[in-house]
């Protein structure tokens, strides 16, 4: 192919939503972890930054889900999810996704809502033992709730395969707001009970329960044999075909997930959090900035839990905090926060917040 | 895992379960009031009896 050929077709991709910046999904490569590497049996965001697990009304299912170095060619890292306690007889009531939400700000070149509302390709790699068809769901909350389901099929065990499907633009549901929550969920099924399947949803339809992961057909969680594996997630502007997956340096992609969530990690038992100043004998309140502007402002610190992990430095001492660090308030560009301890500061002095361990770390969500 | 009053500053109740803390309209914590809403601690069902902490409905 020729040079001129080459630029043609990068003048083709802008117009579709851009040469660089075209995925909407955040971390696609599932590259960055601030959160941690693993996790078991716990909904919500875990391990991946900007993905999470939901497990609804099981109760016999467990499972461990990783960042795992195990990735197609081209990738290093995948989330995988693995069953360890079987769920066998699917309750109606029961279903289970792994989903990222875009924000809605992000998303008005869609022209959602509007007779201009474009297609969405979503393509990704997927890895698992059980062969089947898996269902897809697109849901967008703004104004009237709106949803699209698709499949695809998982042909081959235990083997990495390449998916692309093609969602049509949504004219009606009154469009996606201009603001800072969630505009549209992208849901990949990993068990469905019935009350989610029965409806036709494979055009934009009203939102319904029962058309929320229609088509899916696989019961992950029916052996502690069974695992899942993604990476690669692109979602972009266009009827398709899919465009390679752009990959992004870590840099950026790291900048687009601390929008969302930032922790700070001691590598060491001397590195520092923030400093500060003692506001009584028996506390430093601290800040800092975060490297990014969160989404909105966190109303949450989160600590190690282990009060010993952290300690103050103050007038030439060192104070073991009695109490992990707590929250006071927080904005969308700084937090303020509180280190407790027992006795002995010094009213007025400044103070370094400190870690005590390796290991230690403060964060801070603004998740959608 | 259970919440218990921490602190209030300027007016502002604080609430931890000891390893994070955060404000009663925190997303987290709300789930949590939700799932525990019958039998909630003594200080945080005071903090509701009183007006000061609402129980919000789940999105």
């Amino acid at each position: 192919m020729s040079r001129a050929r080459d630029f043609a077709d990068l003048a083709g991709s802008a117009n579709a939503g851009g040469i660089t910046g075209r995925n909407l999904i955040i971390n696609g490569a599932m590259k960055v972890a601030q959160r941690g590497t693993s996790a078991t049996a716990s909904s919500g965001y875990h391990t991946v930054d900007r993905f999470q697990l939901a497990v609804i009304n099981m109760d016999n299912a467990a499972y461990t889900y990783v960042q795992s170095s195990v990735a197609p060619t081209g990738f290093s890292t995948s989330w995988r999810i693995d069953c360890t306690d079987e769920e066998s007889a699917l309750a109606a009531d029961e279903y289970s996704t792994f989903t990222q939400a875009i924000e809605a700000q992000n998303l008005q070149q869609i022209s959602n809502g509007s007779s201009a509302a474009k297609s969405l390709t979503l393509s990704f790699y997927v890895k698992s033992n059980k062969t089947g068809t898996w269902g897809l769901n697109l849901y967008k909350p703004d104004n009237t709730g709106r949803q699209i389901t698709a499949t695809y099929t998982i042909s081959s065990a235990d083997t990495w395969e390449y998916k692309t499907i093609t969602f049509a633009g949504d004219t009606a549901g009154g469009g996606i707001a201009d603001d800072n929550g969630a505009g549209m969920y992208v849901y990949w099924a990993l068990a469905a009970g019935s009350d989610y399947t029965s409806s036709d949803s494979t055009s934009w339809s009203n939102y319904s329960n029962a058309g929320f992961l229609y088509g899916h057909n696989v019961n992950f969680f029916d052996s502690t044999a069974n695992d899942w594996a993604v990476t690669g997630v692109q979602l972009e502007i266009g009827s398709g075909p899919a465009t390679p997956f752009e990959h992004e340096d870590i840099g950026t992609t790291l900048a687009k997930c601390q929008r969302y969530y930032f922790k700070i990690v001691s590598t060491s038992t001397a590195d520092a959090f923030a400093v500060g100043q003692n506001n009584t004998t028996l506390r430093a309140d601290g800040s800092l900035g975060f490297p990014v502007t969160m989404r909105a402002s966190p109303t949450a610190i989160e600590t190690t839990g282990t009060a010993t992990d952290y300690l103050i430095n103050t007038s030439g001492n060192s104070y073991t905090c009695n109490a992990v660090p707590s929250f006071i308030r927080a904005n969308s560009q700084t937090p303020y926060f509180r280190f407790p301890v027992a006795s002995g500061l010094t009213t007025g002095y400044g103070a370094m917040l400190r870690a005590a361990v390796a290991g230690a770390y403060l964060a801070w969500s603004a998740e959608l | 895992m259970s919440y218990l009053v921490l602190d209030t500053e300027e007016g502002v109740v604080i609430y931890s379960d000891g390893a994070r803390s955060c404000i009663g309209i925190d997303t987290e914590f709300q789930a949590w009031l939700r799932e525990n809403k019958d039998s909630l601690p003594n200080d945080i069902q005071a903090k509701i009896d009183a007006g000061t902490l609402t129980i919000a409905d789940a999105d």
